[in-house]
């Protein structure tokens, strides 16, 4: 659903992404982990249509992104890290404008925006403008905007930051249900239990390269099997600060 | 899937308008009357002064005709370079740096159709204020000529091409620009451009002594007069066009020509500047995602300089990041270059002043006007207070909370912000009015009583700012510019202009009693010394109470912060 090939973005003399390749099918959450600065978010924003790469080549849905990028961003919803909102407008009217955009017919976008925000447990607040959301309602606004005209591939940046427990259960429920119905999600995090929890497989990238991609215990073979959990395997993988460094420090 | 045309993409901003009114905030009725009221005065002022100019013209027959259509050509060649300039800085923020772009960009929406409705709001934004002003210019034409419906259709139809040909050939300069530099480093070099250029007009404009047309030695002879009247302004240019299809429909015919020329190269560009956004517009976005190197300079001149200042270690650090901050900021530090040269032009205007052609009265007038000019240089200070100092607490913006957390008492942290702005504009108002009073050739005991006023009013406004400024600070604002036109800083405005009122009164009124005195030659008696006296310490406590009062309560306005 999602294919990214030999994907390089430099910046002057600086390579963000390095030869990335990846694909993501239907029905499958694909994790994309890296420390900071590693190039998740460059290669997420190039592949919502937000940058454009040096080379390399990305189809989704079957699209070619450089080739028609409104049929292939037609397919794909966008869920950003800073995601941008209409202050001034109401959720609805927010989820209304997005329909618009995604070209679907007014009374459609109306029915799917009630359906979201009752998904969303939004419906209470509607009405209201959307600079009176908290962080987490405006990042539930913005998973409702991402669904709303049912996207056959979703690119997730960074979901879980600013929700309660309540809401991060409502999302990974809904990412779940999401691919179950076939959809597939490319999602960047560093909350490592959810990738863990959540992810069919997942790929790393450090230095925009990718180092490791398998399936949780693909990964786990991979660092000797020692571990249960993912944050050690990751640590070893990224090269992360021992203990004993941030003792000294200390 | 139904594609929407490009005026869907303008909906948002139209629904947030609606909102916005539905949803009044605090203020908004005041900021509304006041600016309404402002508005209306200006309109009605151009109305009468056109159309009283166009009626007197009629006089004038065939000259009267000359012109009108000689002012409607540089009346339209003025705009056309303040629409181009506009058109450039208003499609870099719409095309490129507008936070609402990633949304639209993630969206399956074409470029045809994002650069149409683009471009209608850099239209909408760029050339709102020409169109505001030529509104109450061609209606004072029109009725002052009785010219009927069709002027005024004429008049529509010649101003839509005239705004879109400047905004099109600014928009694709915009886009060479942000292909060659990142946008974010082009906001600055055009910030920076912008005053430059309109520092560069106001001298021009002032060094050209429009005054000696008033001397009837130096008007030019008839015949040379003429012939000035009869070549035409740059008739190469929309400007001219836009001036003759205007002027033609005014005689009650029409201009096919000039105002086909207009709809033709505006369409012709449109269509330009759109194949060019088609072509280079991604890439120029793409590099404008791209973050801006860290070029900056360290200013460690400021660290040194802070350490030589009284006061104690957080006086200090804060006041050299506020310094850093400031001088980092182009968008801040370059409007100085504007105030700058509005000084360099007020000046220069006591420079030229040629009191001494008015006999006998020379030296009274010059009193009188070392009192206008001490309420002048307190009007600049005060609105360079409202710009740079007033903001100064907002500023801080969403950082606050640091100095929040920190063990910094909010009485501090306000009067740091206090000396940090009064030094630069003490040295500007002293520089003024010491300055202004010299050129003028003020009485001795005015110069000092000038220079000691402006000393006090000078702690009186600062404070007020500051305190104002704390009291109603904007921490989400976008721009500090926003924070100064806010209703703190309109409150603020109002109160700074009775302060100086008073003062003046206060002041002048003192200065009259020893003047009126030492014109005659006669002593100043004890109870006129007395009243000279208590009035000059009312002026020193007004101010002191002015300056304690915004001080104390922007602290306390601080430390009862909640949010």
């Amino acid at each position: 659903m999602i294919a990214v090939e030999a994907l390089v973005k430099t910046y002057g003399s600086f390579t963000a992404v390095d030869g990335v390749s990846l694909s993501v099918e239907p029905g499958e959450i694909h994790g994309f982990l890296g420390p900071n600065g590693a190039g998740k978010t460059t290669t997420i924003r190039i592949i919502a249509g937000l940058l454009k790469p040096t080379s390399g080549r990305i189809t989704i849905n079957g699209h070619d992104l450089a080739q028609a990028p409104e049929a292939a961003k037609a397919s794909l919803g966008f869920i950003p890290d800073r995601p941008f909102l209409y202050e001034k407008l109401t959720a609805r009217e927010f989820l209304r404008f997005h329909g618009g955009l995604y070209g679907m017919a007014a009374a459609e976008a109306e029915e799917r925006a009630s359906e979201m925000l009752e998904l969303f447990e939004l419906a209470r607040w509607q009405g209201e403008l959307v600079e009176s959301f908290s962080h987490g309602m405006k990042q539930r606004l913005v998973m409702c905007a991402a669904f709303l005209h049912r996207p056959r591939a979703v690119l997730v940046d960074e979901p879980m930051v600013g929700l309660d427990p309540r809401g991060a259960r409502l999302i990974k429920d809904i990412f779940r249900l999401m691919s179950r119905k076939g959809v597939a999600i490319l999602m960047s995090t560093h909350t490592l239990e959810v990738a863990q929890e959540m992810c069919d497989r997942i790929s790393i990238i450090l230095r925009g390269q990718i180092i490791a991609r398998g399936t949780v215990d693909e990964l786990l073979a991979l660092a000797g099997g020692e571990d249960e959990q993912l944050t050690p395997v990751f640590l070893k993988l990224t090269g992360g600060s021992g203990l004993q460094e941030i003792e000294e420090v200390l | 899937m139904t594609t929407q045309p490009f005026p869907y993409l303008l909906l948002p901003t139209l629904w947030a308008i609606r909102n916005r009114a539905r949803r009044r905030e605090h203020g908004d009725g005041t900021r509304i009357a006041i600016f309404g009221s402002l508005a209306m005065v200006v309109g009605v002022a151009i109305f009468g002064i056109v159309f009283w100019l166009t009626w007197q013209l009629l006089d004038y027959a065939e000259l009267g005709d000359y012109l009108i259509r000689l002012g409607l050509s540089w009346l339209f060649l003025t705009f056309l370079s303040f629409l181009a300039f506009s058109g450039v800085v208003t499609s870099l923020s719409t095309f490129f740096l507008s936070e609402d772009l990633r949304l639209l960009l993630a969206a399956p929406v074409s470029r045809e159709r994002l650069f149409y409705s683009r471009f209608v709001k850099t239209v909408g934004q760029a050339g709102w204020m020409v169109v505001t002003f030529l509104v109450p210019v061609v209606m004072g034409v029109g009725l002052a000529r009785c010219a009927g419906p069709s002027y005024y259709l004429t008049a529509l139809l010649t101003l839509i091409p005239f705004v879109v040909i400047p905004v099109a050939v600014g928009s694709v300069i915009t886009l060479i620009l942000v292909n060659v530099f990142p946008a974010r480093r082009a906001r600055d070099i055009l910030t920076l451009m912008g005053l430059l250029f309109a520092m560069a007009i106001v001298m021009m404009l002032r060094f050209l002594r429009p005054e000696r047309l008033l001397r009837v030695e130096s008007l030019p002879d008839i015949a040379s007069f003429f012939s000035t009247l009869q070549s035409p302004v740059a008739p190469l240019l929309p400007s001219f066009w836009a001036g003759e299809t205007l002027f033609a429909s005014l005689q009650g015919g029409q201009d096919w020509l000039h105002a086909g020329s207009l709809w033709t190269t505006a369409l012709a560009l449109l269509v330009l500047a759109r194949v060019a956004f088609g072509r280079y517009y991604f890439t120029g976005w793409s590099k404008a995602q791209e973050a801006r190197k860290a070029r900056f300079t360290q200013l460690r001149f400021l660290d040194a300089l802070a350490r030589a200042l009284p006061g104690g270690p957080v006086g200090r650090h804060l006041f050299v990041k506020d310094l850093k901050v400031f001088l980092r900021d182009t968008t801040q530090w370059s409007q100085l270059l504007l105030l700058f040269a509005l000084m360099l032009v007020y000046l220069y205007n006591f420079r030229v002043l040629d009191l001494d052609r008015i006999p006998y009265m020379s030296g009274v007038v010059k009193n009188t006007y070392a009192f206008v000019n001490l309420a002048m240089a307190a009007f600049v200070l005060s609105a360079v207070a409202v710009r740079f100092v007033f903001p100064s607490v907002s500023a801080e913006g969403q950082a606050f909370w640091i100095v929040r957390t920190s063990p910094v008492p909010m009485r501090a942290f306000l009067w740091s912000k206090f000396w940090t702005g009064l030094v630069p504009v003490l040295i500007i108002a002293e520089a003024l009015t010491v300055a202004s009073n010299h050129f003028l050739g003020a009485a001795p005991f005015l110069r000092v009583l000038g220079a000691v006023a402006v000393l006090f009013m000078t702690f009186a406004l600062v404070g007020l700012a500051t305190g104002m400024g704390a009291m109603y600070p904007r921490f989400n604002a976008e721009n500090l510019t926003q924070v100064a036109g806010s209703y703190g800083g309109i409150g603020y405005m109002v109160l700074a202009v009775l302060f100086i009122l008073v003062e003046v009164a206060l002041l002048g009124w003192s200065s009259s009693i020893r003047l009126w005195h030492e014109y005659r030659g006669i002593p100043v008696p004890p109870a006129q010394v007395a009243l000279m006296a208590a009035l000059l310490l009312t002026a020193v406590v007004v101010a002191a109470l002015t300056f304690w009062t915004a001080m104390q309560r922007g602290v306390r306005a601080l430390e009862a912060m909640e949010a």
